[in-house]
Formats: structure tokens, sequence, C-alpha cells
């Protein structure tokens, strides 16, 4: 076997290097929190002096912690139902509908994207105030719902966008409804781009901190608010415990759906 | 059962002004396969897209089998079609794509198992039943969306140019069995194509569509044979193209085309002033110069284009370039370019043309 030239081998060093770099640029802060929560010092420590569990039964055994462990949870689901649904139809609505100015529509349920999320936030604390409804949990549902949509509209529409209309004509023409339709053709071949935009609601709503801030009861408090007010007073092991459990817990939602409902997509047609 | 489709005074207009189809009349007979023929933008494939009921007439009706179906739904419409690019259901299986129509019928699992495997018996793909689209080549695939359209025995099978996208060797065969297979069902087909020779090979009729209007209705032969319009006569097949003024002198009618070429008319036109007449280039006959009985030009060839079985020429002849075709069968002299020859024609080849 002959060797490739000096230039294209070095090329080649160079392209996974840098490759390498990327990837250790993202996962460093992933593995810093990772030592951080095993490491058994009260205190962030470098090098980690040895493994221990005592901060995940720490948090494990903090109610304050489990219940804002819950109470997110409930949130992200929620949210992530409710942003799929919504966002989802209204991609559909503007790939496929003849809407008079769907651009600007478009523009507008991607404006949240652009939108210092705490002034979406405080919009919403000042609304529900002027409306005297108080902080109750839909109230929070709705304002993660709201900065969830972008997400799920953006996905869906990629998909949308490169879906072949003369599928859901094929399945009319062979007597299918318009519900059916959309059932037995549209949804399956757009899933990929709904499941996606749904983990991406389910993360931005299980990480919210900005809206949470503004719309949370207290003492009935997501976790990332929980973790902000602990960190306040105490900063130890717990805190990386629970950014432990949240990144695994973000992780078995991403694989548990593309196990259920799958997240690949038919790309060969 | 197959039904008869009435088209009447159908106009499509999508922004109120530009007329994709300007009121279009047709009348498909049952068991007729008819084709809408044209070049793209001229309107056909809205026209079929009408029938199918994916676009609503902006003026007119369509009837099948007598029943007014212009505001009828499109899943309603008991209609196969084949679409370009197949449009199967990627995740789908074989099997499933073809019982998609009888699954919506609402048809029990082992009665569509069995007409599937009939159908798919009847475009021999025996045994495909698990395969997916996507595995499949493109001839296959062909197949399977012809298979998916008619196994629920639709009253009209609607092809959107379904060989477009197959190589001209498979395109062949694909259309003599699709022709094969109409005969045997006795479907009214209604066929979208804008390759002429596909249309002359496969129909029973052809509507020559042109701007969203129907230029000419007629058997193929017909149409290769006495186009009626300028623009007939120019879109199929090589055609040469003369217009002048028609004059009278003693019995005959002559159409003078300049001072160099007078074309002597079989019949009379029946109009007065500037005419386009068209002639085929293989009903002229090439022979060396020299005496040349009724109809005839001098000219030099330009160019041979050997064919096979036949010679097409270029020629130059009266100050303009003509085409002329002579069969390579023996009974024929074939000259090289630059060779002087005499053309020759019967007046009733030439055909008068509207504009």
């Amino acid at each position: 076997m002959t060797s490739a030239p000096f230039s294209l081998r070095f090329g080649r060093f160079c392209y996974l290097a840098f490759n390498v770099g990327v990837v250790v640029f993202l996962l460093a802060p992933i593995a810093i929190v990772f030592v951080f929560a095993l490491n058994p010092t009260p205190y962030i420590q470098f090098p980690p002096v040895g493994v221990s569990m005592r901060w995940f039964e720490k948090f494990f055994a903090s109610r304050d912690f489990m219940n804002a462990l819950w109470f997110s949870l409930e949130v992200a689901v929620l949210t992530t139902v409710a942003a799929t649904l919504f966002g989802a139809s209204a991609a559909l609505a503007l790939a496929r509908g003849r809407l008079p100015g769907s651009r600007a529509i478009t523009a507008i349920m991607l404006s949240p994207l652009m939108l210092p999320a705490i002034l979406t936030g405080l919009a919403l604390f000042q609304t529900y105030v002027l409306l005297d409804v108080g902080r109750p949990t839909w109230g929070l549902v709705l304002g993660h719902t709201i900065v969830s949509i972008p997400y799920v509209v953006r996905t869906t529409l990629a998909v949308l966008h490169n879906f072949d209309t003369r599928l859901e004509e094929a399945a009319q023409n062979l007597g299918a409804g318009a519900l059916r339709t959309y059932f037995e053709v549209t949804l399956p071949l757009t899933k990929p781009g709904v499941m996606a935009g749904a983990v991406f609601a389910f993360i931005v709503s299980f990480d919210q901190f900005p809206i949470s801030l503004f719309l949370v009861s207290p003492g009935h408090e997501t976790l990332p608010i929980t973790l902000f007010n602990y960190l306040k007073f105490d900063l130890d092991g717990t805190i990386g415990a629970a950014s432990v459990v949240s990144i695994v817990l973000a992780v078995l939602v991403v694989v548990g759906l593309d196990r259920t409902v799958g997240l690949r997509s038919y790309a060969e047609l | 059962m197959s039904a008869a489709i009435d088209i009447v005074a159908v106009t499509k207009t999508y922004d109120g002004r530009t007329r994709a189809v300007d009121a279009v009349d047709m009348a498909i007979r049952e068991g007729e396969f008819f084709s809408l023929l044209g070049p793209s933008g001229c309107g056909k494939t809205t026209t079929l897209r009408m029938i199918a009921g994916f676009e609503t007439p902006t003026e007119g009706t369509i009837a099948v089998g007598g029943a007014d179906v212009t505001h009828v739904p499109a899943h309603k419409r008991d209609m196969g079609m084949v679409f370009q690019n197949y449009a199967l259901f990627p995740h789908r299986s074989v099997g499933e794509n073809v019982g998609f129509g009888l699954r919506m019928r609402g048809m029990d699992r082992a009665m569509i198992a069995r007409k599937v495997t009939d159908a798919l018996a009847q475009v021999e793909l025996v045994g495909y039943e698990d395969r997916r689209p996507g595995q499949l080549s493109g001839g296959q695939q062909q197949r399977v969306a012809l298979a998916r359209a008619i196994v629920i025995e639709p009253r009209v099978l609607l092809c959107d140019e379904p060989l477009g996208a197959l190589d001209k060797k498979l395109r062949q065969s694909m259309q003599f069995e699709l022709k094969q297979l109409q005969r045997k069902l006795g479907l009214t087909m209604v066929f979208v194509t804008h390759d002429q020779e596909e249309a002359l090979a496969m129909s029973d009729r052809i509507a020559v569509m042109n701007a969203g209007k129907v230029e000419q209705i007629g058997t193929p032969s017909e149409i290769y044979d006495r186009p009626g319009t300028r623009f007939v006569a120019d879109f199929i097949g090589d055609t040469n193209l003369f217009r002048g003024e028609v004059i009278r002198t003693g019995g005959t009618c002559v159409l003078r085309v300049d001072s160099d070429l007078s074309i002597e008319l079989a019949e009379e036109p029946g109009t007065i002033g500037p005419l386009s007449v068209a002639l085929r280039p293989e009903k002229i006959v090439l022979t060396a110069p020299g005496a040349h009985a009724g109809q005839g030009l001098d000219g030099i060839v330009e160019s041979a284009n050997f064919q096979g079985g036949s010679v097409l020429y270029r020629i130059e002849a009266a100050g303009r370039r003509l085409l002329a075709q002579q069969p390579n069968n023996g009974s024929h002299e074939l000259f090289q370019a630059g060779a002087a020859v005499a053309l020759r024609w019967t007046p009733s080849d030439i055909v008068i043309l509207k504009d």
C-alpha cells in the first residue's frame, strides 16, 4: 500500500484534530459536572480526590429536590404534549393551507426564539397579575409552551417542506378522506420532524429558567429554580448530582422516543 | 365498470387572469385510451388533476358516467391514478401500498390479501409483497403504482407521465404492457404525456393541447396525417411549414409562398388571404435532378442524417431549408451532402392548417 502524500495526511490530521477539539469543547462541561457530582469534597476541586455517591444520596433524600424534580417532569410532559399538538398543527396549516400572510404568521410563531425568554416571562407575569389568576400550574405550562412551540414548528416545517404532496394526493385518490390521509400518510412521514420538535420542547421546558423564575409559586418550584435557590446559600456536589440526573433524564427521553415512535426518517424516497 | 368522461367548457385560472386551462371540451369514451399531449405548461396536467378532483374547475363541468363530479372530492371519485414518480408510500410495504385503496373501502383482510396477490400477478411482481418501495427499481415501482391503481377496479385510470422516468428500452416495453392491460381490463384511460411518439403509439385518440386550449382531438393517424393547426403540425413529428397567399389560376388553387415557390393545393381552402400548409418529410420523394412530373423543386442536399431504417435529408431549395425523409429499403437512391436533387410530392399530401 502506498501512503498518501504528506500534505493530504497532514490535512486529514488537522481535520480530525479540529473535530476532536469540537467534541471535547462540547462535552467538557458535562465531564466537569460528573466530576463535581462524584467528588466527595463539598466544594469544586480538581483533581478529584475520590468517588462517592453522597451527593446523589443527599439529592434523592431531599424532599425539596424530589418535589421539584417531579414537578419539573410534570410540567415538561404537559408542555411537550401541548407544544407538539399546537406546533405540528400550526406547521401543517402554514405549509399546506393557502393562508394569507403565512410568512408573517411563521415569523410570529418563531418570534419567541428571538425574544429573550426573560422578557416573555415578565410579560406573562404581568398579564397574569392583570388578569388576577395567581400563579397556577397551567400558567407555567403555558409559558413553557410558548417558548417551545417555535422548535416544533421549525422541525415540522422542515420535514413538510421536503414532503411530496403527491403522496397525500395518492391517498385521497385511493379513497382516503382528509383525516385518514393525515394519519395514514402525512403524520407517519413527518413523524421524525414532529418527534424531534417534541424532544426539543421537553428539554426546553425541563431546563427552563427565565420563564419559570417569574411564574412559579413559592414553595412549588421547578428543579432549575430550586437549584438556583439552593446555590444562593450552598455550593456543594448536590448541584452536580442534580445536573447529572437532569442530563440522564434528557438522554432517556430521547432514547425512549427513538425506541418507541422512532426519530428516523424515510429519507430514501 | 368503465365510464365515459365529459368535460364541458372547463376553465381553470389560479389568479383570475392567466388561464391554465381555457374553455376545454372533451368527450372521452368508455374504454378508450385517451392521451393529453402537449408541451409543458399547456394545461394537460391541470386537466388531469381536475378529472382526479385535486383541482376544482373555475368554470365548466366534468361528468363521469353521466354524473356531474365537478364538486365531488377526490377520495369519492373512484378513479385510479398513476403519478409521475409513482408516489408510492415509502413507509409501507409493496403489499400495503397495493392494498391501501381496498382498506380505505373497508374490505376485509383476507379479501385484500387475495386481491393484492392478483394485482401483483398482473404486473408480474408476485412475491414482492413485503419489500419496501425504496428497495425496488424504477420499473418495478412503476408496476407497483399501476397495481395499486387498478386493484380498486377504478371507473377511470389516470396516468400523469407515468413512463417519463424510465429509460428508453424499459419505456417501450412498459408502453406495450400498459396498452395490453388497458385493453384486457377495458379501462377508460386518460394518459398525460409530452412525448408525441408515446401518444401516437398508445392512444385510441389524442387531444393536443397548447396554452390551455385544445388544438385538435383525433386518432393518432388523423393527428399526424391531417393536423388541424399550425401548432399540431409543428409539434407532432417533423414537418415542412409554408405560409403564403392563395391565388387561383384557371381551375387550380395555388399557394404563392414567394416568387420562387408556389404550391398547388388539391382542395379549395375555405378562406381567402394568408394561409399555412404542412408537408411531411416522408411525403417528399427525392430523385436525381431532371424531368420531374407534377409538383416539385430542385435543391441541394445540405446534410444526410442516416437513421438506420430511413435517411433524413436537409435540403436547400427555393431559398429555404426543407426536410425530406426516404426509407432505406433499397428502392430509393441515397444521396450525399452536396448532391443536387429533385423534390416531388403530390398535392393531396399538402395539409391546409388553421393558425
